[in-house]
């Protein structure tokens, strides 16, 4: 367990319309993982199951080496947790959380605080019910933040932001990422969000893990390759193509093994490579849920 | 208990001023600043029931009743059903807190705040009733029935921590009440209670000690059910 802030093995949940199935995840120390996925694919699940806010009926889940969810409450002391769908007490202010959460851990860092209050322009003597959405999403990192637990985790924070709070919120856990001994698991179906912050990424869909790996890997080795046969050829056998799209003369192809001598492995099988597309997160994620769901209707 | 929580301003229950109160003192301070119009019922309904008669006690005793479920069933729906409702719940899960941590803060914290208005209601009746010579024969009715409420108390409480429903709560508290009504009268009419109840002194029969043993071993029974099934629970969001 050493150096794995959270570890899934082979967790699972079933519900009657709903199954998250055969979960397995490495969260080591120190890095940021955005867990993308559609809406209704599992991502709040996986994440209650890492607080211990639901049981998982299969599988074992360690967060900074407590078994969860028998020793949530001890786990918890190191964990800050926010929720798209979490609120605060709508007739306490803001100060009263504050005063709340800093009577429970003595970790509290009253200084960085007030710089968030300075920098998420929120009011603390403001009644939670009086502030607008964004604002209750900043207060609420505000509270998870200045915890300084070792573990953050954020279940689609930023949902519902406005693009001003959005920035604001997300330049906010890039500071944060500064402290290489705290960790991030960061969900969100908004891949430019995740992509923004996250070294590890993991795609879940459908109640389960479709890939996991660092960013700069998959942004490495996913590509598109326009290419034009020429009369007679045919589309070459490249390694890791998951998607053939275009024309029957001008075929797009998408691979999750580049390597730039596929080049010339198409050149030479008469296939001329007009271009090698990169392919942004959301492109990636979304070729690879079309892949895995093809596989499955196979 | 956790240490002091402060915060400033004074506009609401929750705002207390700086090591004013810890935070089991905030939260009866809190609900009893809520229930101020209960407590204030309770004793201008004690003052209906020392004007004396029968008519008048049977008028306050329903007054008083009825004072009493409505800050039981307000405590149970505000702290346990409104959490879901407006979904508070996950940030206090969030914290360092166990199922059964949430359990027993929310029985015993609801039960010790009810027994402020509770214990007024009871000893009042009891002070009134021994000022009056010719009442005191009551007192065991009295008793019984306050514990009813305590009873009817501990049953909506138990099914809001359990179904966490607006539905089956607004149901328990319906049944609660059909019961404190139902059981005041039966045991009005029990032979051993009935006998000396109007008269001036008083009789405690075997049936009363019966009745009173029967309520303690249901509220026993209903948040232990109460602690049981939450420790079943598997999806506590």
């Amino acid at each position: 367990m050493n150096g794995l802030s959270v570890h899934f093995e082979r967790v699972s949940k079933v519900y009657p319309h709903f199954t998250l199935d055969d979960i397995s995840l490495e969260l080591p120390t120190g890095t940021i993982m955005g867990l993308i996925g559609a809406n209704g694919a599992g991502k709040s699940t996986t994440i209650r199951i890492l607080m211990g806010l639901v049981h998982q009926d299969q599988g074992r889940v360690h967060v900074l080496g407590r078994d969860m969810p028998g020793e949530q409450a001890a786990a918890k002391r190191d964990i800050g947790f926010v929720s798209e769908d979490m609120r605060l007490y709508g007739s306490a202010t803001l100060a009263w959380h504050m005063k709340f959460i800093q009577s429970i851990y003595p970790q509290w860092d009253q200084p960085y605080a007030e710089t968030l209050l300075g920098r998420f322009d929120l009011k603390p003597q403001q009644k939670i019910k009086g502030l607008s959405h964004g604002q209750r999403v900043k207060a609420a990192l505000l509270l998870a933040l200045a915890r300084r637990t070792r573990l953050l985790v954020l279940d689609e924070p930023t949902t519902g932001l406005d693009p001003v709070a959005r920035q604001e919120v997300l330049g906010e856990l890039m500071a944060v990422l500064a402290d290489e001994d705290r960790t991030i698991l960061f969900s969100s179906h908004n891949t430019l969000d995740v992509e923004q912050i996250s070294d590890q990424i993991t795609f879940i869909d459908r109640g389960r893990i479709i890939a996991s790996d660092d960013k700069e890997r998959f942004l490495d080795r996913w590509r598109r390759l326009r290419l034009a046969l020429l009369p007679e050829a045919v589309l070459p056998r490249l390694p890791g193509v998951v998607e053939v799209g275009g024309s029957g003369r001008l075929p797009v192809l998408v691979t999750n093994r580049f390597d730039p001598a596929m080049v010339s492995a198409c050149n030479d099988a008469g296939a001329t490579v007009q271009a090698v597309d990169p392919m942004t997160l959301e492109e990636i994620f979304v070729a690879n849920v079309h892949s895995r769901r093809e596989n499955l209707t196979l | 208990m956790l240490p002091t929580c402060t915060a400033e301003g004074k506009t609401s229950p929750y705002e207390l001023r700086d090591g004013e109160a810890t935070h089991f003192e905030r939260l009866v301070l809190a609900t009893l600043g809520d229930s101020r119009l209960s407590l204030a019922g309770i004793v201008a309904t004690l003052g209906i029931i020392a004007t004396g008669g029968k008519v008048a006690f049977l008028i306050g005793l329903i007054l008083l009743i009825t004072v009493i479920i409505s800050i039981g069933a307000q405590m149970a729906v505000s702290p346990i059903v409104t959490e879901r409702k407006e979904q508070t719940l996950s940030f206090v899960m969030s914290l360092p807190i166990s199922y059964r941590e949430y359990t027993a803060c929310k029985v015993w914290g609801n039960l010790i705040i009810f027994l402020v208005p509770w214990l007024t209601m009871l000893l009042g009746s009891f002070g009134l009733l021994l000022l009056s010579p010719g009442s005191r024969g009551l007192l065991p009715y009295a008793a019984i029935m306050s514990t009813e409420i305590l009873l009817s108390t501990c049953l909506i409480l138990a099914v809001a921590l359990i179904t966490e429903s607006q539905g089956w709560t607004v149901a328990a508290i319906m049944v609660g009440n059909l019961g404190v009504n139902g059981i005041g009268y039966v045991v009005a009419h029990i032979a051993g209670i009935a006998k000396g109840m109007w008269g001036p002194t008083i009789q405690w029969s075997g049936a009363a000690s019966a009745v009173l043993g029967v309520e303690f071993s249901t509220i026993a029974l209903l948040l232990g059910l109460a602690f049981f099934v939450q420790a079943k629970k598997k999806d506590f969001l």
